[in-house]
């Protein structure tokens, strides 16, 4: 009697609270949902709709159909800025990616005592504000009295104009990068490392495998879903780079370091070429699109193997 | 014995290799600290080692006495902090949602939720600095809040957490009649601290940090935030005399306290980082 009653009980509230429990994930979710349409997906509407006209945001908008994307494709700033961008994209995959690599495997290494300290002096860069540090850079760039170029001075040599040589200048940009995300893309190794079993590397050491063995034939292997998730955040962060050109060079000398944002930035903001710069973040969209989709690919890779 | 020496010099090389290395990274802001103490002339004095004549505070003095340092500084810490509340609080509740719930159009949702992550803001930096601009949100605060409020990383975070807390501690709050809301506020939230301390501290590290977005929405010395204070510093001296003895003072202030922070907080740090990674 008691208990039915209790059952009849708890029916009735849970069917009192049923609408709640039914609509109160939609109240959840809806705050993202209503800022990602009016501060996301309308601005990236009114892009693509501004990308036809010419637009300075006082007069009139005149429409030019594909004029915009025409003018674009044949702009010899906006052909340097890609090919600054994808220099950087490409030397972040070559040279700071396998670095982080190597590094995750030594931080990783049993017989490394304080681990934790040094870990933590290569994480720092992650936290550091880009225009502090690029402020810093910019003094050990000095081309006469630069950190950089003091040993060059006093063995005579000839100093290294960092700043001013349109290739050098390029190589600075990426010992920043460097410096900057060495350290984030280990914090992605080590973590990949954690999930790779002990017993592989025992069962290696017992057939005599050695270091180089044990790195080519085991952690290589075992990490390719990170190191392709990790290729895919250097390139979507490649091409968001601004601060580091910006403060350092101004995109300078002759754009030799201009970034794609940076231009985009100059003539949509500075020059107030609003229709051209948003013909500018259309063919953007379109490049990350399509990059983002191969990124989701292969979290469907990381999701199968969890 | 052999073996055992080469294993020795192995061991050596490693600390070598790790610890010069380690050393490497730091220079630069041990360089920062420590020319924050010279003047600018000692600074572009050779050799760069050599310390200044006299260790003294007065690029830190001057920074805060002659510049519109504290009202940067003032500013980026009210951004920071009210932004992060609010991604808290919202970021919480959508991942609850997702983790916890089943209702209609749930797939589709995520995979908007999910596919929105990927998109780098700065292909919308233009249209969105346009749709400020309409509504004259440039050089008001709220530009630096409310589109920043619910990011879908957050969301994506907080899930992960939400899902490892047991279900059946909220089925047995439900049958004892607390709301949905009441479940999220007094079973779901205090379950998930370790979650909600990764992602303050990952969202307000990147609004201390961020650059381009307060450089084009904040105009006038009161309401700009450090990263762009400090870079006007060098544009609203004359070229002859940019202050970088003092400019790295400022750069010492904005980073030394978030170095602080991740040092103690490093453990949430990183595990905020890699949830995505690993786990997916």
């Amino acid at each position: 009697m008691a208990q039915a009653a209790m059952t009849r009980g708890r029916e009735a509230r849970e069917s009192g609270g049923f609408q709640q429990h039914k609509l109160a994930p939609y109240a959840f979710i809806s705050p993202f949902y209503v800022l990602f349409a009016f501060f996301f997906l309308a601005p990236s509407l009114i892009a693509l709709v501004l990308s036809l006209f010419r637009w300075d945001g006082i007069n009139d908008p005149r429409f030019v159909l594909a004029r915009n994307y025409g003018r674009l494709l044949s702009d010899k700033v906006f052909a340097q800025a890609a090919t600054n961008t994808a220099i950087y994209a490409i030397a972040s995959l070559l040279i700071v990616l396998p670095l982080a690599l190597v590094l995750a495997v030594l931080l990783n290494a049993k017989s490394l005592r304080f681990s934790n300290v040094w870990r933590a002096m290569y994480f720092t860069p992650v936290v550091t504000s880009t225009v502090a540090i690029t402020l810093v850079f910019q003094i050990l760039y000095n081309r006469d009295t630069g950190l950089l170029n003091a040993p060059l001075i006093y063995l005579g040599l000839e100093p290294i104009y960092w700043l001013g040589d349109r290739s050098w200048a390029k190589v600075a940009i990426i010992i920043l990068i460097a410096w900057r995300s060495t350290g984030l893309l280990t914090i992605y190794f080590l973590a990949g490392l954690q999930s790779i079993p002990e017993e592989l590397y025992e069962a290696a050491s017992i057939d005599g495998a050695s270091m180089l063995q044990k790195f080519f034939r085991i952690t290589i292997p075992m990490l390719r879903p990170i190191i392709l998730f990790v290729s895919i955040i250097v390139l979507l962060s490649s091409i968001q780079i601004f601060d580091e050109p910006q403060i350092l060079t101004q995109g300078g000398p002759a754009n030799s370091t201009m970034s794609v944002v940076q231009y985009l930035y100059e003539r949509g903001y500075t020059r107030l070429r609003l229709g051209f710069a948003s013909a500018v973040g259309t063919v953007l969209f379109a490049t990350v699109f399509i990059l983002s989709l191969l990124q989701l690919q292969w979290y469907g890779v990381f999701r199968k193997e969890d | 014995m052999g073996e055992r020496f080469g294993q020795r010099l192995g061991v050596i090389a490693l600390h070598v290799v790790v610890i010069s290395g380690a050393l490497l990274t730091v220079l630069p802001i041990a360089f920062m600290i420590y020319s924050s103490f010279k003047t600018t002339t000692e600074i572009f004095t050779l050799p760069p080692w050599l310390p200044p004549a006299e260790w003294s505070f007065k690029n830190y003095e001057t920074l805060l006495t002659g510049w519109h340092f504290p009202y940067w500084y003032a500013n980026s810490i009210i951004y920071a902090a009210v932004v992060t509340v609010f991604v808290l609080f919202f970021c919480s509740l959508a991942g609850f949602a997702f983790a916890k719930y089943f209702f209609r159009g749930k797939n589709f949702l995520f995979i908007i939720l999910i596919g929105s992550t990927m998109i780098p803001f700065q292909l919308i930096l233009i249209p969105l600095f346009i749709l400020m601009s309409r509504i004259d949100w440039v050089n008001h605060p709220a530009s630096m809040i409310i589109p920043w409020m619910a990011p879908a990383f957050g969301i994506f975070l907080m899930r992960q957490y939400i899902q490892a807390v047991p279900s059946e501690l909220m089925e047995s709050a439900r049958i004892d009649g607390a709301s949905e809301f009441r479940i999220y506020a007094q079973v779901i939230v205090p379950l998930v601290r370790p979650g909600l301390t990764t992602l303050a501290i990952l969202t307000f590290l990147g609004s201390w940090n961020s650059y381009i977005w307060p450089l084009m929405v904040l105009r006038g010395n009161e309401v700009i935030t450090l990263p762009v204070g400090i870079a006007t510093m060098r544009s609203q001296a004359t070229a002859s005399q940019i202050p970088y003895g003092e400019m790295m003072a400022a750069a010492t202030l904005v980073s030394l306290p978030v170095i602080a922070l991740f040092l103690m907080l490093q453990r949430y740090f990183i595990s905020g980082l890699t949830i995505g990674a690993v786990k997916g």
